[in-house]
């Protein structure tokens, strides 16, 4: 059987090859007429969706929640039926466990039959495998449903924490920071990074955050540094969105380890200890441990409270200093041997269908980055389903706060060295 | 102060059962330089009386009886306060003690010195001048023997329980042993209790001979 | 001794090597993968000049004195407490038959994964956990969780806690295990009852007589379990601090760090770690001589009587102590497998269900079955090397070199943390993409130690005489071995093989790296859900870890009766 593979997969490979000089041979034509590329690109995906069925796709993505693995599976049946593809999910309890495969694989010169297919990624992990070039080049601006993102007027579809994606990875959800808290113990939850500290000195051991550099705990430093500097003048705070130097870490970040060095004292285990991630302050909250906490995906909440690993009185709601937003991503490494059939499940990924499904907070409750408008009305058909939400899904405060955008990544290793160093060693 | 008296063991009216099945009764008085013999085949409850004459009967069997040790009723007290001495057929030296740790480990606490000149003294009586330091397992069988014969003895016992202590030796060497130890146990007059299945070893005894029938 | 040269022999023959092989091969090219880069060789990151950064870099990390410490101090100290108990409770019990009766109870431990032990422990010593609830709030006045100490306290004291209450089984097993040998434990017994009648208390006479001679036959286990304690990940990851935490930990969080260029940092961790774990076993050896030599004098005193009572009552608050705590970490974990919310600090939680359950075995058929083919494959091959082996020892009539019996431990000594990563390493390098037999060849460097340990005396003891008497009849070597020997070994094989199959299922570091993530068991879903996702979803993987080796010692230990039986 592994022998039978092998032996598809080398005819394969050389079928590849022939097609790609096609392909490059057909690229002057393209450029030549303008006009008819569209239709060429129609062409190319046909032979992208000729070429890309009935294979494997490894799809290396976090797997701690039991929602997201269960609408993953969900895609793989879809994948199954449209395409014949066996999308198997690999589960990671870190992204950067794909990383480092992947490096891995390029380090033993293994550049075609690598493990990874497809892999559920951003922030400094893309910033990383961009960097060592792990990565397939221009392929998620060629995807049919990408078109519907409207990247012209959205930005954020092609940037990755200020990074440019240049069509190396293509778009999947979007998730801003969420608060929640027990309505049964807390009657005024803080609203903003101001009362947090000052709720803290009054309840404390009650809030803690997760160790950077863990995203969540990272995108908590970010919020707090964002929120801290806001009164700094333009060209300073800009900074932020620009690669960090020594002079604007000079300017920016005493402001949060002043912040810090008051916050920790009231901190759970007065900031001794940090948990590992988000899922360990959800089960703290639940233990009653913590009493404020936070999210990126607001819909774990009624999820959890279903399972019961929340009380029934937990309420979500966002800072109304603002909420710290960003958008996740689908990303093929280079050595893939499935690439087209990695492209297909990405582009099944960005469908009507499978945006629409995964927005439903019974399903995983991840925002859609469709823009709406540029949808049919068959396709917007898919997101009119009226769900009865648990209070909890009621974000309150979600009108009226404004999205902060991601810092450029380079701010999280920044970050992370000197907050090891300040409080790495207890 | 305790009464001095003639050094005896006296078992009174024992009766071991195993499961309300009588496997034994006896009812003897040994004075001290006397040897008690008890033979009879694998099976009989011989072992089950040594047990029972340490203080280590297995929970299975019951007993009914006493036994006097000096006069004193010892048959409640623990094994370790008995100070009833056993010799086994194999010598049972600790591997990782010396000869003379092995028997210093035997006798009483004292002064370093002079316990090392009891060991020196006892060693050269049997025949082992000279070997303190040595390793138990690098001995002949006979000299393992004599001094895990030598342990028990410096060890001031109050009496002594041989459970077929000769049957490993060869004929020669048997009877040299056997010479000896009868002759230290007259020496130092106490009473014992010999288990074996060879008649010379009774003969060599000269004491009372019991013999035990197989049950069943 | 003349052996006839047929197939058969010859397989025999080769078999020790192949053994060998298959142990030191993947461990020493570990090794070396994990060396190049510690010494700056890493070409992917286009690092090709050898240096000492990584060193360098490792010595600057800020806390590098306190991951050692620690790293050093919990290994060290849950090994003593574990030893120091286990010499406790065989002092104690000694001819008692509460010795079959704590054996009985501690055995089950020895099968639990050492992930399961520490979520169970996290659950029963965390602020909410279950002693909190049970003293509260009626003792402690607490209507909300402490914000106290434990888990992940700064000084290690429940990683401690953790692996004492873990290795500690697995000592006293050992212990009994030489006990239970008729030629070693029949002479301490009887050498026992000397020292009795002359007057020792059972206490001491067990320390003077049993201990010295006991400990020789425990030393390498010991070794191996201080070894394994000083570079194990599950239990420091789920229980220890993180600020910072153990060396072991924070090598395999450099090494799947998102910063690719820590990789040389945490090659030389690696390298630093066997460091630690040699000077570890160097220490217990210098306490041993030490203790040794102090003692010497005190083995001979001629003294009796030390406290023997006083030592037994301590020792049975002790067990008291430790057999309650694991029988409330367990009840704790059922409770939170059936758990509806559970609101502090009721005892009980507030709903019982068994959806939790439900869910959970629905999504469980996958791992559950690598689980099991994994450890089906790789015990069913450390158990045919194991008794080809040993056949050849007894066809050429001697006991496997000193050499290679240390070799069988080595991936036991070891720390898998230094290996493991270079082992990935070195199968990209050979380019195998078979993930299956990747992973099954990686257990195997654990499996087969314990297998191998478990039926080499049983092999080694089998009377010579049947081989002889068979012979004389006629029978060939291949007829003596497969109609006669393994018949006759057939209770002990089975005991090896489900004891080969608990190690398999227990493996968390090796699966996840060989397996490349993709193949996904019992425990790596464990870990993995035990870091975050609900108590409730990860009490259930934790039982499940649980439930399978017991189910396996339980078959194992019935066939054979079941047989016999059959046959009167």
């Amino acid at each position: 059987m592994q022998v039978v593979n092998k032996i598809c997969q080398h005819s394969f490979a050389g079928f590849y090859k022939a097609l790609c000089y096609l392909l490059l041979l057909l690229l002057p034509q393209q450029a030549l007429f303008a006009s008819e590329s569209q239709s060429n690109t129609a062409a190319m995906w046909e032979n992208i969706e000729m070429r890309g069925t009935q294979q494997s796709v490894y799809f290396h993505a976090w797997g701690g929640d039991q929602q997201i693995n269960n609408y993953i599976q969900w895609v793989a049946k879809q994948v199954k039926q449209q395409y014949d593809i066996d999308l198997h999910h690999v589960k990671l309890t870190d992204t950067s466990e794909a990383v480092s495969r992947v490096l891995a694989e390029k380090s033993a010169s293994n550049h075609r039959n690598g493990q990874v297919d497809l892999v559920w990624i951003n922030g400094a992990n893309f910033a990383s495998m961009a960097k060592h070039k792990l990565l397939a080049l221009d392929w998620a601006g060629k995807l049919p449903n990408f078109a519907l993102t409207n990247p012209e007027n959205n930005p954020a579809m092609t940037r990755d924490f200020g990074v440019p994606t240049e069509g190396m990875e293509a778009p999947w959800g979007q998730a801003a920071l969420t608060f929640y808290y027990d309505s049964l113990k807390v009657e005024q939850p803080p609203q903003t990074l101001a009362e947090l500290l000052s709720w803290t000195k009054q309840h404390p051991g009650r809030f803690t955050y997760p160790k950077p550099p863990e995203f969540l705990g990272m995108s908590f430093l970010k919020y707090a540094l964002i929120i801290l500097n806001e009164d700094q003048p333009d060209n300073i705070k800009n900074k932020l969105y620009q690669a960090a130097t020594a002079e604007s870490e000079a300017q920016i970040l005493p402001a949060l380890w002043a912040f810090l060095d008051e916050l920790h004292p009231n901190l759970w285990r007065q900031g001794h200890h940090f948990v590992s991630n988000g899922l360990a302050l959800r089960r703290l909250s639940g233990d009653g441990e913590l009493q404020v906490s936070f999210t990126f995906s607001a819909a774990e909440i009624p999820s959890a409270i279903a399972r019961y690993d929340l009380p029934d009185s937990t309420r979500s709601y966002r800072m109304l200093d603002g909420s710290l937003s960003n958008i996740h991503f689908v990303a093929i490494p280079y050595n893939s041997p499935h690439l087209d059939s990695a492209k297909l499940v990405a582009n099944f990924l960005l469908s009507p269908e499978a945006q629409a499904k995964k927005q439903q907070t019974s399903v995983w409750g991840d925002s859609s980055v469709l823009d709406l408008s540029q949808l049919t009305p068959t396709q917007l058909a898919y997101f009119d389903t009226t769900e009865k939400k648990h209070l909890s899904a009621n974000i309150i405060n979600v009108d009226n706060t404004r999205l902060l955008s991601e810092l450029h990544p380079s701010w999280s290793a920044v970050i992370t060295t000197q907050w090891l160093a300040r409080y790495g060693v207890q | 102060m305790k009464s001095i008296t003639i050094p005896s063991l006296v078992i009174e009216k024992l009766q071991l059962k195993q499961q309300d099945k009588v496997l034994l009764s006896l009812d003897e008085e040994i004075i001290g330089g006397q040897v008690l013999t008890i033979m009879g085949p694998s099976g009989s409850g011989k072992s089950t009386l040594l047990n029972w004459l340490v203080g280590m009967l297995p929970s299975s069997f019951d007993a009914t009886g006493k036994l006097y040790l000096n006069g004193a009723d010892v048959s409640n007290i623990s094994s370790h306060q008995r100070h009833i001495g056993l010799l086994y057929q194999d010598p049972l030296l600790f591997p990782h003690l010396t000869v003379e740790g092995n028997i210093a480990f035997a006798m009483p606490k004292g002064n370093k010195q002079d316990r090392l000149d009891e060991i020196s003294d006892a060693l050269k009586q049997v025949g082992l001048t000279g070997m303190e330091k040595r390793c138990p397992h690098s001995l002949s069988g006979g000299q393992q023997a004599r001094v895990a014969l030598l342990r028990v003895l410096l060890s001031k016992p109050k009496a002594i329980l041989l459970d077929e202590p000769f049957s490993k030796l060869d004929s020669q060497l048997r009877q040299e042993t056997r010479q000896l130890v009868f002759d230290e146990i007259r020496r130092h007059s106490l009473p014992a209790v010999m288990v074996t299945h060879d008649e010379s070893d009774a003969i060599a005894a000269q004491g009372k001979v019991i013999t035990l029938d197989k049950l069943i | 001794m003349i052996v006839a040269n047929t197939f058969f022999t010859r397989v025999v023959r080769t078999s020790p090597t192949v053994m060998i092989a298959l142990l030191v091969v993947p461990v020493l090219g570990g090794l070396l993968g994990v060396l190049l880069p510690a010494f700056g060789w890493f070409p992917a990151l286009g690092a090709t000049e050898f240096g000492l950064f990584g060193f360098t870099e490792l010595f600057a990390t800020p806390g590098i004195e306190r991951m050692l410490l620690l790293s050093y101090s919990t290994s060290l100290v849950s090994t003593l407490l574990a030893f120091l108990i286990t010499i406790l409770i065989l002092a104690s019990y000694f001819n008692s038959p509460w010795l079959k009766r704590i054996q009985r109870l501690l055995g089950p431990i020895l099968v639990i994964p050492h992930a399961a032990a520490a979520i169970a422990i996290g659950f029963l010593i965390a602020p909410s956990g279950f002693l909190s609830r049970l003293f509260s709030p009626w003792l402690s006045g607490w209507e909300t969780p402490p914000d106290w100490l434990f888990p992940h306290d700064p000084y290690g004291l429940s990683i401690i806690l953790g692996l004492a209450l873990k290795e500690l089984p697995f000592l006293l097993l050992i212990a009994l295990g030489v006990l239970a040998q008729p030629e070693i434990g029949k002479v301490l017994k009887q050498q026992h009852k000397v020292a009795s009648s002359l007057g020792y208390c059972p206490m001491t006479g067990f320390f003077k007589v049993i201990l010295p001679s006991l400990y020789g036959y425990m030393r390498l286990p010991i070794l191996a379990v201080l070894a394994y304690s000083s570079a194990s990940v599950e239990i420091p990851l789920i229980l220890g601090p993180n600020t910072p935490p153990t060396l072991a930990v924070a090598i395999m969080q450099w090494f799947s760090d998102v910063d690719l260029s820590l990789r040389i940092k945490a090659s030389s961790g690696a390298i630093v770690q066997i460091l630690v774990t040699l000077s570890l076993l160097l220490t217990w050896w210098g306490i041993e001589l030490l203790v040794k030599k102090c003692s010497a004098s005190w083995l001979t005193n001629g003294a009796r009587e030390h406290g023997g009572m006083i030592i037994k009552r301590f020792t049975d608050v002790i067990t008291f102590i430790m057999v309650s705590t694991i029988a409330l970490a367990l009840l704790g974990m059922v409770f939170w497998s059936f758990a509806g919310f559970w609101s502090y600090p009721n005892l009980l939680p507030d709903q019982f269900m068994t959806m939790h359950w439900q869910s959970a075995l629905t999504q469980m058929q996958t791992p559950l079955f690598n689980t099991l083919l994994i450890a089906f494959s790789s015990t069913l091959l450390a158990i045919v090397l194991t008794l080809l082996a040993l056949e050849s020892e007894q066809q050429s009539n001697k006991t496997i070199s000193a050499v290679s019996g240390l070799i069988i431990y080595l991936p036991l000594l070891i720390p898998s943390i230094a290996f493991l990563f270079g082992l990935v390493w070195m199968f990209e390098q050979v380019n195998s993409q078979h993930t299956y037999l990747n992973v099954v060849f990686t257990h195997l460097l654990f499996v087969l130690p314990y297998v191998f340990l478990s039926l080499a005396n049983s092999y080694r003891r089998l009377d010579p005489r049947f081989s002889s008497v068979a012979a004389s009849l006629g029978a060939s070597p291949s007829k003596i071995f497969w109609q006669l020997k393994l018949p006759l070994l057939i209770s002990p094989i089975l005991i090896a093989s489900a004891l080969g199959l608990a190690i398999s299922f227990s493996q968390y570091l090796p699966t996840l790296l060989a397996g490349a993530g993709r193949i996904n068991t019992i425990t790596t879903e464990a870990v993995t859900l035990a870091n975050g996702a609900s108590r409730r979803t990860s009490a259930v993987y934790a039982l499940m870890q649980m439930l399978l080796p017991a189910l396996f010692f339980i078959l194992a230990w019935l066939t054979p009766k079941i047989f016999s039986r059959a046959r009167v």
